[in-house]
């Protein structure tokens, strides 16, 4: 495979002058056809490993910056499931409906775990943040396991006493796992900016069917991805 | 990035001039002036692959007291910012200062080293010329009396480097506001090729959007069709290195036009690469 | 076809035209000796140099324009700076003018010009072929490895020279190629005429005592350089003093050259000739002879280049070394009149060999000479020993060799992998980070904040919105007190909160100057402003990056 001059630049993440310098210098295997210059991809690699430099083809560029793009709430909320009438009366029982009623947990020792560090970090500090809202989650992200990344929608079906920050009972979990403690951040940031505004918490006390509740989100989201 | 343009001042009459239209260039391509007062008759320009040393006649040197001051006066009333005065930095000998070479533009008289006396129109210095041939950048050749240009005239021919020029006076053109000419002679390619280079190289609605008027010639020879370039106009060429050989028996665009056309003159060299 | 080869061909090809160029100028001296030498008996035959000299800077200056100096100088600093490139004309230019100067009875030597001539037929070649700089640097190399060694038949020495002294570094990629074109110079030299300088035929038994003594030899050919290259120095700044023409003070030079060769015709010229009879110990006259000849040599050689002659300082600094050595040999006979010292030749050897070393701040090159006009290896010891000494005692007062002297003065000799070579290869356009989002000078505060939220960068430049100028900076730190204050929002612009009269940065401007003054004002970043529009960020973060980056890709090949 051969590379024009500005694909190389951008493969090594320099700029043009930097490059065009040390084509002029004699430093990099160039094969040169009139006053174009043609590289070799296999050369290069080769050429960048020896000086330590990095090299990242575009494909692969690409490939990074998708796995780079933001957790999107709506999808971890897709992941999660929304689920209605969770029983319970204390914040054990009602973690512990939660976490086996969601979906998306495929060994039993994960739900175990999960249920375990929802409830260390419950009896840390509450998770409540106010007006009938808590949001459990592990206090670190869970990178033994292999549960995905996902928010699960739980409404109670009697508002339980969380110990809030306003004292109200709350009456909907946001169940947050993550991988990582960026997703955790980033899926925890979009969420409390939903949670902030006072049209989607009117919202969501009607407790919506799961169809309009992702609706909303997505919304939402919108608002966040277009001030970017 | 701001561009810039080399000038080498002369502080006579004919310096004046060339400095004048070095300004005029400037303040419609929205660029920054580069001023070197010359100290020493030598410099030396270290390019890619040359080195041009550049023996200037003594009357660059003349009255060095009031050299800064007229220069700015002239730069000034064009309604430009403050130029800027280049210092030589590096010294190949005591009295051989280099020339950074890392500008965008440069203007440089018909000749830079003969007496001013033996310029006029077919004669460009030997200097000049191997500026034009080394240097990235295009340069601007004035014309001796400062005349405001109107409209810019791109002379094509069809080949890599022709349109590169082309490339590079729609560029100007649309910086300018200015109006943008092509002029093409006919020769064994026709019309229709020419159209097809264009096409190839993806430029059709930037011609559309840029060029004012396409003229071809069909008869007559080049140095006969000049006439049809306005007297107001930038003429845009390219001087592209066909061989010592070639270039002694027929002559290059370059010779032609600058022999036949008195218009300050942009000078695209074989070396030039458009700014990304 | 593969770089090394590549290389290794051009080197021998460049070593020929090199060699050549050495050859002719060999012929023109022996022409220019030949056909003046019937004027010797005249009484007015010591204006014979200013003549020559006259001529010869009238050459350099009005014909060829050369405006520069005796060549060493400008090869280095063409490779250290400009990647090798030289002009055309100097690959003949020196010679010529060297010719007139040697030939007329200046005192100067003809390696200097033959060098710049080889170094420049090397970069011209290159330059044909459009080879690359570190191709052309090599080649550079090789032209004047080849032209030494041609003029004094020294392959090695002509090699040693210039990776010592030119190249400033040793690599595979360039010895192998100079090494090539050394030899090629010196079978040139070997097929054309017969080198005047050689002398296989003598052998010399070193013992202990003699070795021992060198020591002493070491500590005179020291302090001879040093008078050497201050005498040079002086000349040269008195002479650029006097208000003429340059060709006058040529001719005065020359006349003052003449006047003293009238008195001891030793001084004038090259001086191979009274090496040779140094050497083989047929050389007459008594101590203070030979003070006066070192002496009168220095002031020689001092005038013809100091007042505008053409040549090198490789010759004189031979016979300055040979009548040391010999010096040094009369003065310890004198001493120790019983001891057997041996041959007086060889200490006009390892005089030579101290001068050199000591004057150019080049042990190796001096000890190779030596062994290569000798053809063997008698010598080894005391020359280590002379070598080693001059030039740790020459370190101490004159801080940098004759050549580099005035290139370091300047700040404009970059050695190969050095941190100056570093950043004068890398300029401040290549790291100019441009994502910076510039804000203008009429924000409030509150719409401010929503940009710092979305920005990853902590500096801000604040410009005019209407002119677009660079007005001041604004770093997160400037508006953390304000962060949180709702009521500042609505009320301060960036106007009121940015830092004004900031270091700035031209994008001209050299690096090694940018970071000193990071340094001295204890910053971190500096914003890069072209005529008042700012460009972009200039940050030690990045620099650091690509300075690691370009230091791994300059150092390996």
């Amino acid at each position: 495979m051969e590379l024009e001059i500005n694909e190389f630049c951008s493969c090594l993440e320099l700029p043009l002058s930097t490059v065009e310098r040390w084509i002029r210098q004699g430093r990099i295997p160039v094969k040169k056809i009139g006053d174009r210059c043609l590289f070799s991809d296999t050369a290069l690699r080769k050429w960048a490993q020896e000086h330590n430099l990095p090299y990242c083809p575009p494909d692969e560029q690409t490939a990074k910056k998708q796995a780079e793009k933001p957790e999107s709430l709506s999808e971890a909320v897709g992941r999660g499931g929304i689920y209605y009438d969770l029983p319970g009366k204390t914040v054990e029982e009602v973690l512990g409906e939660a976490v086996s009623a969601m979906k998306d947990i495929e060994s039993e020792s994960d739900r175990q775990t999960l249920y375990e560090t929802l409830v260390a970090r419950e009896q840390m500090m509450s998770t409540g943040i106010g007006n009938g809202v808590a949001i459990p989650h592990p206090r670190t992200p869970l990178t033994q396991s292999s549960i995905a990344p996902q928010i699960a929608v739980c409404f109670l079906a009697k508002p339980v006493d969380f110990n809030a920050v306003d004292k109200k009972p709350v009456y909907v979990l946001f169940v947050l796992v993550a991988s990582n403690s960026k997703q955790h951040l980033q899926l925890l940031s979009r969420l409390s900016y939903c949670l902030r505004d006072t049209t989607f918490l009117n919202f969501l006390s009607r407790i919506p069917p799961p169809e309009t509740l992702i609706k909303k989100i997505i919304e939402f989201e919108s608002h966040l991805n277009g001030g970017e | 990035m701001e561009t810039q343009m080399l000038h080498i001042f002369r502080n006579t009459p004919l310096g004046r001039e060339t400095l004048l239209q070095t300004s005029y260039f400037c303040k419609h391509l929205d660029i920054l002036p580069v001023i070197y007062i010359p100290r020493y008759l030598k410099f030396l320009m270290y390019f890619e692959n040359e080195v041009v040393q550049v023996d200037l006649d003594s009357s660059y040197l003349r009255s060095p007291d009031t050299a800064r001051d007229h220069a700015l006066q002239i730069v000034k009333n064009m309604g430009l910012p403050e130029p800027k005065f280049l210092e030589p930095k590096h010294f190949t000998a005591s009295t051989l200062p280099d020339i950074p070479v890392d500008y965008d533009f440069m203007s440089c008289p018909r000749s830079i080293s003969d007496l001013t006396s033996k310029i006029g129109l077919g004669y460009i210095g030997p200097r000049v010329r191997r500026i034009v041939h080394s240097a990235r950048f295009p340069v601007l050749i004035p014309s001796s009396v400062f005349k405001p240009w109107k409209s810019l005239a791109v002379l094509f021919g069809g080949s890599a480097n022709a349109v590169k020029t082309l490339r590079l006076g729609m560029r100007l053109s649309s910086i300018s506001g200015l109006p943008l000419d092509v002029f093409t002679q006919e020769g064994r390619r026709k019309r229709g090729d020419y159209e097809n280079i264009i096409q190839q190289e993806g430029l059709n609605t930037e011609m559309d959007k840029c060029v004012r008027n396409w003229r071809f010639f069909e008869s007559r020879s080049l140095a006969e069709n000049l006439y049809e370039v306005p007297d107001d106009a930038l003429i845009v060429v390219g001087a592209y290195g066909h061989g010592l050989v070639k270039e002694l028996l027929f002559g290059s665009t370059m010779e032609i036009v600058q022999s036949i056309c008195p218009n300050s003159m942009l000078i695209v060299g074989p070396n030039y690469r458009a700014l990304i | 076809m593969d770089d090394r080869l590549l290389l290794i061909a051009f080197g021998a090809v460049v070593g020929v035209c090199s060699g050549l160029a050495a050859v002719a100028l060999y012929y023109g001296l022996v022409f220019m000796v030949e056909h003046l030498s019937v004027l010797r008996e005249h009484w007015w035959v010591f204006v014979l140099p200013g003549i020559g000299m006259a001529v010869s800077s009238l050459f350099l200056e009005k014909v060829v324009r050369e405006g520069a100096g005796h060549g060493v100088p400008e090869v280095v600093y063409s490779v250290s700076r400009h990647g090798g490139l030289l002009r055309l004309r100097s690959s003949f230019s020196r010679l010529i003018s060297n010719c007139l100067t040697i030939g007329s009875g200046g005192s100067a030597g003809p390696e200097a010009p033959v060098i710049i001539s080889g170094a420049s037929i090397g970069s011209n070649i290159a330059k044909l072929f459009s080879l690359n700089e570190r191709q052309r640097i090599t080649l550079v190399g090789c032209g004047s490895a080849g032209a030494l060694s041609a003029i004094f038949n020294a392959p090695v020495a002509g090699m040693v020279f210039t990776i010592e002294i030119i190249m400033g570094e040793w690599s595979a990629a360039n010895v192998v190629p100079i090494a090539v074109a050394s030899v090629a110079g010196a079978q040139i030299t070997r097929l054309l005429r017969a080198p005047e300088v050689s002398f296989t035929h003598l052998s010399f038994n070193v013992d202990l005592t003699s070795t021992l003594a060198s020591v002493g030899l070491a500590v005179v050919t020291a302090a001879v350089s040093i008078i050497f290259a201050r005498a040079l120095r002086y000349s040269h700044h008195f002479s650029d003093k006097i208000p003429l023409p340059v060709w006058i003070r040529a001719f005065i030079g020359g006349c003052l050259v003449g006047a003293i060769g009238l008195m001891l015709p030793g001084v004038l010229g090259e001086g191979y000739h009274s090496i040779g009879k140094m050497v083989e110990g047929a050389f007459a006259g008594g101590l203070g002879l030979m003070v006066l000849l070192v002496a009168a040599k220095i002031l020689a050689t001092a005038l013809t280049l100091g007042w505008g002659g053409s040549g090198g300082i490789f010759a004189p600094c031979l016979v300055i070394g040979s009548f040391a050595g010999l010096m040094y040999h009369r003065f310890i006979d004198l001493l120790w009149p019983g001891l057997s010292w041996v041959n007086e030749g060889c200490y006009a050897l390892l005089g030579m060999a101290g001068l050199i070393s000591g004057t150019m701040h080049a042990p190796l090159t001096g000890i190779f000479l030596i062994v290569d006009i000798t053809g063997r290896y008698d010598t080894i010891l005391p020359l280590i020993l002379v070598s080693a000494l001059s030039t740790t005692i020459c370190h101490v007062f004159e801080p940098a060799s004759f050549y580099l002297r005035d290139l370091i003065e300047k700040g404009q000799y970059l050695k190969p992998r050095t941190d100056a070579k570093v950043l004068a290869d890398m300029s401040i356009s290549e790291l100019v980070e441009k994502d910076c989002r510039t804000v203008p000078r009429n924000m409030l505060l509150g719409d401010f904040v929503k940009v710092v939220q979305q920005s990853h960068r902590d500096y801000f430049p604040v410009v005019d919105e209407n002119t677009g100028e660079f007005q001041g900076m604004i770093h997160l730190n400037d508006i953390r007190p304000y962060l949180f204050d709702s009521v500042m929002y609505e009320t301060v612009f960036l106007e009121q909160i940015m830092k004004i009269n900031v270091e700035t940065v031209d994008i001209h401007d050299e690096l090694s100057d940018v970071l000193d003054r990071m340094d001295a004002n204890g910053l971190f970043s500096m914003p890069v402003v072209s005529s008042n529009r700012f460009v972009g960020m200039i940050s030690k973060a990045t620099l650091l990056d690509r300075y690691r980056n370009e230091l791994i890709v300059q150092t390996q090949h």
